[in-house]
């Protein structure tokens, strides 16, 4: 049975399965199959295979695709859109993807296409994934010239182009609603929600927006079926995911595991546990903008309602380790630098506040914090929290440091009682 | 209609509306900033944060933003919240941290929203200890200044900006809390609606730069209802004004909108916002000046002009007395010339001093015929003249041969917004509020159909789903050929191309698809069988919808409607003043008296000179030095609109009263007191004189048309008259806070000076009186407590957007109702332009800046008027020895005239654009459409006309 859908076209050598290689090892067999099916069973196949979209949220995939118009009266011109843009702290997923197997995405991408009625596709890409970026358009080409996307495909009516779109670079641009903005070529602000993508997204038109990782499921899923794919995972999710670590543990990576494998596993077993001398003291299950965990989490599964219930997201799967050596305030001033540089700047909360919570915590880092700074970071975590922003950048930002708040608060009333960072 | 709980008071809401809206409504204070009633809500500022309970159960609710929430009936709501009004401190509290703390210095001080929402939200303790984010200015051109420190990124600049008024030159750039609202180069604000950022901006980041030069702040400005004069639109402004620095007159210190929700509703074009500077210009008449020609003496120039003195006012008003008696006594002739850009009071009284047979117009023959074919026009029930709001919803516009956006401008703004209505309706479908901005305009929703033909269609490309650039004639054509299509009357024109046929046929399709179709046009291609082909097609559209067509007819200037109400059988043309004058008695001395007109913006120049030369003396009546006073043996100084009180009519036939907002300086009065006051001097007795005297009041002069001219009936109702009170008292145009009141003449006399009594308004020249009469159409000082800005509009509105508490100013004339035939209202009068060597058909064509004869002398627009130039197709300017850019002489049968030949699209060949009005060129514009030649300019300059 196939365990690695994912990577199974992924050696150790940095090259990109080619077109033969990824022939070779049943490629396109999924797109074959679904050319052959009727949309609306692939969009109840997805569904019911239980696939959660990989790009933090976790909504049911085929779900998300139901919700696009179809049939008499529906916009004839729709758009697949694939969300390339990564730029989560601490996750390198979908550049592994991208630049090993670009055929398993364009495949999946066509799927998704066929199914919603759409007859374009955007890959919107990381400015900064420029291997990833001339991989797909080499690949887009090899598609093209053997079929698979391009005019008539597989002698049929159906036809398909795919585009790839290189970001100017913003983390914002991986907001659904902001990528299409900027795929329109306006300022990447998030857009208002009603109208959702799938109603009406790109020009107006009704647009499907997933993650790379989330196309990279759908090819299997549609040639092996659901059994196999639910089969895949080990916890409640179904199927398998990329997991990452980084930090300083002994081996840093990304590995494909069946959904629900535990943290403690991913971390000790494949990322190599700990480097010597150091423990671990807490972790970002999900990237940049999850809330940290602690020792106590390491044995949960790596699902999405579990991480949940304990306080944290999945988010993105990809873990960033913090040891007992590293200044958790440091930690976490660094990404809220991240997060405050990279707010659009649509609203008060967020572009005003974590440029101020950046000041407050540089204080703290400085040794020249307050005792009511600490109140301050509090309230202003509040303000930023889930519904009083635009979005959910601002939200994220706040997990992190409301976390490590909790977690690490020992750190944050050493700096203001020593004066001065202890870890330096 | 949804009720709801708010703060546990049950209230019945509009459900079309936010809740933010809904609150506001309801007289609740709500603080917003990226919220605004017309543009509507994107959720941005984050400052309008409400409580909402699932159930009566529920104690903590949910935050939300009142503004992006759609009441809900049943919906439990708080504005009092603790956890509400914390959160809303607290975006003031971010605001702030980056905003400086100079109000005493910022412009925006004293009526600034930024200011009110802050103590509204309470905040007021300061803990960010951090450095402040800087910006640089820009340089934004001679109306707006840009203090960028100011700006609390609420987006309200840029969505007015690009998104409603369709400018591209303003942008947000960068990201973060740097968010920087700017050109991406210096340079001046493009947009011929830029000045509403003054109004729209919530902080002192976008200011009135021309008020800069003579700033106080708002409470100290004295302000009354009044109409802009810039055009035909007749939007409602507040003018404000003062006593200048130096103790001495007061001055007109700037405009803002005031709104009317049939007209301008938020918004003012530039134009109308900053034209106003010509009151205070210094070719401004002030004094009473007498021509003395023997001091020209010795003098070697060869000009007719007069030199002026100054003399006392006594002087002239016996002079002008002693030619009334003569008159009266047969033993002179006079004359009376108005003018459309007088108010129908001012027009009143010369009618009733010289009487209708020796009054005119003060219009040349062909101007005169379109206003009173415009007049025919109105009167047929078949036609209906569609104001802002039903431009705005209409779902087809044909515009015929009118470049509204310089023209009309405010009616641009409003073509600009139907073009949206497919995008409105798919939201209606999805069912998206239309509020919701951002969804709405996220929508794929193609433009709806705005079909142009002309010449030019300024600032309106865009959104115009075909444009045809065409020659007056070809546009006759084209209208008369769809009035054929429209009726499917056999007889097809042989004329017409199978190309031009197709357009005709999509049109007509258009129209005949539309639910709710509109068409545009008016007077300024100056061409009688257009606007006769446009009224034929206007009929035969409604015999066939069977109901009335919207047309909107643009008049040309602020009173062209009104005053054309003053001749009704009687051409009252200057040309045929001039053929009464070749044939009148020679022994008998005649006296012209103009008004309020330059006659060589009228008639080209020989012909003024022809009819000038047929009168002995001429008095001049007016508010500038035009090339007419120079001319002038005497004359009398003018109150401007911001002077006076009067009565104008729009384009819609709208009658509006304005009311005087400062007692203006010097010894300007209203051109008809001077009149009254010339009759008073009199021994003669008279019936026509004793009514003359008896108007002590302008309500008397609107009181006396209403019961004279039929049409101007309703001016009897449209607006309180002198002895009109509030409890007793008066209205206070200044407002409760006007400081320095008894200081203000101190330099002069320690005593206090009483306030000047005004004759004429219900209203005090002081802060004494009522300051809110709200349920009056006086309201004009837009304050109140709390609410210190133009935010504040709200509270004078019935319901957020809606009419003015004080009901709508203004009453529509009544044009006599009758159907006329279909055939051409004056076909036989059609004036054809005589070919001669002159090979070049002139065409007019607009400019915001430029066109207009009282803005053109404002101070800012100096550096915003083109030099003089003219239009020609690409194509043929090398037929003519020169390139674009270069100098060209421009000969007519009238003169030889200069200017830069630039190449244009849109010019049909064979014709010159010739730009109406523009400084330089004004005596071109009664020439069209005639013909000019064109050379390479020759150096030494060709002896320039006039
Ligand atoms: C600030 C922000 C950044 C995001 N960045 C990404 C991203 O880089 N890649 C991605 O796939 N999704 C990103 N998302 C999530 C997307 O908005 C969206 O949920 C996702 O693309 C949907 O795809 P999925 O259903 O396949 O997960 C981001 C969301 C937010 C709020
Ligand atoms: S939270 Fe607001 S400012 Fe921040 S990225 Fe989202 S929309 Fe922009
Ligand atoms: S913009 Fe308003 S709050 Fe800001 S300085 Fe000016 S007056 Fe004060
Ligand atoms: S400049 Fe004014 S209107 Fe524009 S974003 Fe700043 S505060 Fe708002
Ligand atoms: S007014 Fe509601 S968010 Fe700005």
């Amino acid at each position: 049975m196939l365990t690695n859908p994912l990577t199974k076209n992924i050696t150790k050598d940095n090259i990109a399965a080619d077109i033969t290689r990824y022939l070779a090892n049943d490629g396109y067999q999924g797109w074959r199959k679904a050319h052959s099916m009727a949309p609306d069973d692939i969009i109840t196949l997805v569904k019911e295979g239980g696939l959660r979209g990989r790009g933090g949220a976790g909504f049911n995939t085929g779900l998300k695709w139901s919700f696009v118009p179809r049939g008499e009266g529906s916009p004839k011109q729709k758009f697949i859109v694939c969300n390339a843009d990564e730029m989560e702290p601490g996750t390198f997923k979908d550049r592994l993807l991208m630049e090993r197997d670009p055929h398993l995405l364009l495949e999946g991408m066509a799927i998704a296409a066929y199914a919603i009625g759409a007859s374009v596709g955007y890959i919107f890409i990381r400015g900064e994934y420029h291997l990833a970026a001339e991989r797909l358009e080499l690949a887009i080409e090899e598609a093209r010239s053997r079929g698979f996307i391009g005019n008539n495909i597989f002698n049929g009516e159906y036809s398909l182009e795919i585009f790839v779109h290189r970001s100017a670079g913003n983390y914002i641009c991986g907001e659904e609603t902001a990528l299409l903005n900027a795929l329109e070529g306006r300022r990447a602000i998030p857009r208002a929600k009603p109208p959702f993508p799938q109603v009406s997204g790109l020009w107006g038109k009704p647009t499907v927006v997933n993650n790379v990782e989330t196309f990279c499921n759908i090819p299997h899923l549609v040639a092996l079926g659901i059994d196999w794919y639910r089969g895949l995972g080990v916890g409640q999710d179904a199927g398998s995911k990329i997991f990452g670590v980084s930090g300083k543990v002994k081996n840093p990576g990304a590995w494909e595991l069946p959904m629900g494998t535990s943290i403690r596993e991913i971390i000790e077993q494949h990322a190599g546990g700990m480097r010597d001398g150091l423990r671990l003291k807490g972790f970002l299950p999900g990237g940049g903008s999850t809330d940290f965990l602690g020792p106590d989490h390491l044995d949960l599964p790596m699902d999405y309602d579990v991480i949940g219930k304990a306080g944290s997201r999945m988010g993105t799967g990809t873990i960033t380790v913090m040891d007992d050596k590293t200044c958790p305030v440091g930690l976490v001033l660094n990404l809220t630098q991240f997060f405050a540089r990279e707010s659009c700047g649509w609203c008060t909360p967020c572009r005003d506040g974590l440029p101020w919570v950046v000041k407050v915590l540089q204080r703290i880092e400085n040794g020249e914090g307050l005792p009511e700074d600490l109140e301050l970071l509090q309230e202003q975590c509040e303000r930023i929290g889930p519904g009083k922003t635009f979005c959910a950048l601002a939200p994220g930002a706040a997990e992190p440091i409301q976390s490590a708040l909790k977690l690490f608060e020992r750190d944050f009333l050493d700096h203001i009682k020593k004066g001065c960072c202890p870890y330096k | 209609m949804p009720t709801i709980t708010i703060d546990g008071e049950k209230y019945q809401v509009d459900g079309d509306q936010n809740l933010l809206s809904s609150c506001l409504t309801l007289g609740l204070n709500v603080p917003y900033f990226c919220w605004h009633p017309e543009m509507g809500s994107v959720g941005a500022c984050r400052q309008c944060a409400m409580i909402e309970y699932k159930d009566s159960e529920d104690q903590s609710g949910r935050l939300i933003m009142s503004c992006m929430t759609p009441v809900r009936d049943g919906g439990i709501y708080s504005v009092n919240a603790e956890t509400a009004k914390e959160f809303r401190g607290s975006i003031i509290e971010d605001l702030m941290t980056n905003h400086p703390h100079d109000c005493p210095v910022c412009e925006e001080g004293g009526e600034c929203h930024l200011q009110d929402m802050t103590e509204m939200s309470g905040h007021t303790m300061r803990r960010y200890r951090g450095t402040k984010r800087t910006h640089r200015n820009q340089y934004l051109g001679p109306f707006i200044n840009h203090e960028m420190n100011r700006c609390i990124t609420c987006y309200r600049c840029t969505r007015f900006y690009n998104d409603y008024a369709g400018g591209n030159d303003l942008q947000a750039l960068g990201r973060n809390h740097q968010v920087y609202f700017g050109r991406q180069q210096e340079g001046r604000l493009q947009n011929g609606f830029s000045g509403n950022l003054v109004e729209v901006c919530p902080t002192g980041v976008f200011t009135d730069k021309t008020f800069s030069a003579h700033f106080v702040r708002k409470w100290d400005l004295q302000t009354a209802p009044s109409i802009c004069e810039h055009c035909a639109v007749g939007c409602n402004t507040a003018p404000g004004a003062r006593e200048s620095g130096n103790g001495h007159d007061p001055m007109l210190r700037r405009i803002t909108n005031l709104y009317h929700h049939d007209i301008n509703g938020y918004f003012l074009c530039d134009r109308g916002r900053f034209g106003y500077e010509y009151v205070n210009s210094p070719t401004r008449i002030d004094q009473v000046l007498s021509a003395r020609n023997e001091e020209l003496i010795g003098s070697t120039a060869d000009t007719k002009d007069q030199l002026h003195r100054q003399v006392n006012p006594r002087d002239g008003v016996l002079h002008l007395s002693v030619q009334i008696t003569a008159a009266q006594r047969k033993l002179r002739r006079i004359i009376g010339i108005g003018s459309p850009r007088a108010s129908l009071e001012n027009n009143y009284a010369l009618r009733q001093l010289v009487g209708l047979d020796n009054f005119f117009s003060g219009l040349n023959r062909l101007d005169q015929h379109l206003l009173q074919l415009v007049n025919n026009i109105h009167s047929d029930n078949r036609i209906t003249s569609p104001n802002t709001p039903e431009i705005e919803t209409a779902d087809a516009i044909l515009i015929i041969g009118e470049d509204i956006y310089n023209t009309a401008p405010r009616i641009a703004l409003a073509v600009r917004q139907a073009a949206r209505n497919r995008q409105k309706k798919q939201a209606q479908d999805l069912k998206i509020p239309l509020w919701q901005d951002t969804s709405v305009r996220q929508l794929e929703g193609d433009p709806s159909p705005i079909i142009f033909i002309g010449t030019e269609f300024t600032e309106l490309t865009d959104i115009a789903t075909t444009t045809l650039f065409e020659s007056p004639e070809r546009v006759t054509l084209f209208t008369q050929a769809l009035t054929q299509e429209i009726s499917k009357s056999s007889k097809q024109s042989t004329e017409i191309s199978p190309e031009f046929q197709k357009e005709v046929n999509h049109t007509a399709e258009i129209l005949l698809k539309a639910t709710n179709p509109l068409i545009i046009s008016g007077i300024s291609s100056r061409h009688l069988d257009t606007l006769n082909a446009v009224a034929n097609l206007a009929r035969v559209l409604s015999n066939h919808r069977k109901v009335p067509t919207k047309l909107y007819l643009n008049c040309g200037e602020v009173n062209s409607l009104g005053m054309i109400q003053l001749f009704n059988e009687k051409e009252g043309s200057l040309e045929q003043l001039m053929e009464s004058l070749s044939v009148s008695d020679k022994e008998i001395p005649t006296s012209l008296i103009v008004l309020e007109n330059d006659l060589y913006r009228r008639l080209d120049t020989p012909s003024v000179e022809k009819l000038l030369s047929l009168v002995d003396e001429v008095i001049l009546i007016d508010t500038l030095l035009t090339p007419t006073a120079k001319r002038a043996n005497w004359i009398f100084p003018a109150s401007t609109t911001a002077e006076s009180q009067g009565t104008y009519v729009n384009n819609n036939g709208l009658a509006q009263r304005f009311y005087a907002v400062y007692e203006g300086k010097g010894y300007i009065q209203e051109s008809w007191r001077w009149l009254v006051d010339a009759v008073d001097f009199c021994t003669e007795k008279s019936e026509n004189y004793s009514v003359l005297r008896s108007w002590k009041h302008s309500t008397d002069l609107s009181d006396a048309l209403a019961r004279e001219i039929y049409t101007l009936k309703v001016l009897a109702e449209i607006g309180p008259n002198e002895d009109f009170r509030i409890d007793g008292l008066k209205v206070a145009r200044q407002s409760a806070r006007y400081s320095g009141r008894t200081a203000i003449h101190a330099q002069q006399h320690v005593s206090e000076t009483p306030p000047i009594k005004d004759p004429d308004a219900p209203m005090n020249f002081s802060m004494e009186g009522i300051h809110n009469p709200n349920k009056t159409q006086l309201q004009a000082n837009i304050w109140s407590p709390g609410w210190n800005s133009n935010q504040s509009i709200f509270k004078f509105q019935q319901q957020v957007g809606g009419e003015r508490k004080g009901g709508p100013s203004g009453k529509y004339i009544e044009f006599s109702q009758h159907s006329t035939q279909d055939s051409n209202v004056s076909e036989e009068t059609s004036v054809k332009p005589t070919e001669t060597s002159n090979n070049l058909q002139m065409l007019p064509i607009y400019r915001l800046f430029g066109s207009e004869e009282l803005s053109n002398q404002s101070m800012s627009f100096s550096e915003v008027i083109e030099a003089p130039f003219i239009l020609m197709h690409p194509d043929e300017i090398s037929q003519y020895d020169t390139q674009e850019g270069e100098l060209v002489d421009i000969e007519t049968n009238c003169g030889n005239y200069r200017a830069e030949i630039k190449g244009s699209n849109t010019i049909p060949h064979g014709c010159i654009g010739v730009p109406f009005g523009l400084p330089g060129l004004e005596s071109l514009a009664p020439q069209i459409p005639g013909y000019a030649s064109l050379r390479p300019a020759v150096t030494p300059a060709i002896s320039e006309e006039q």
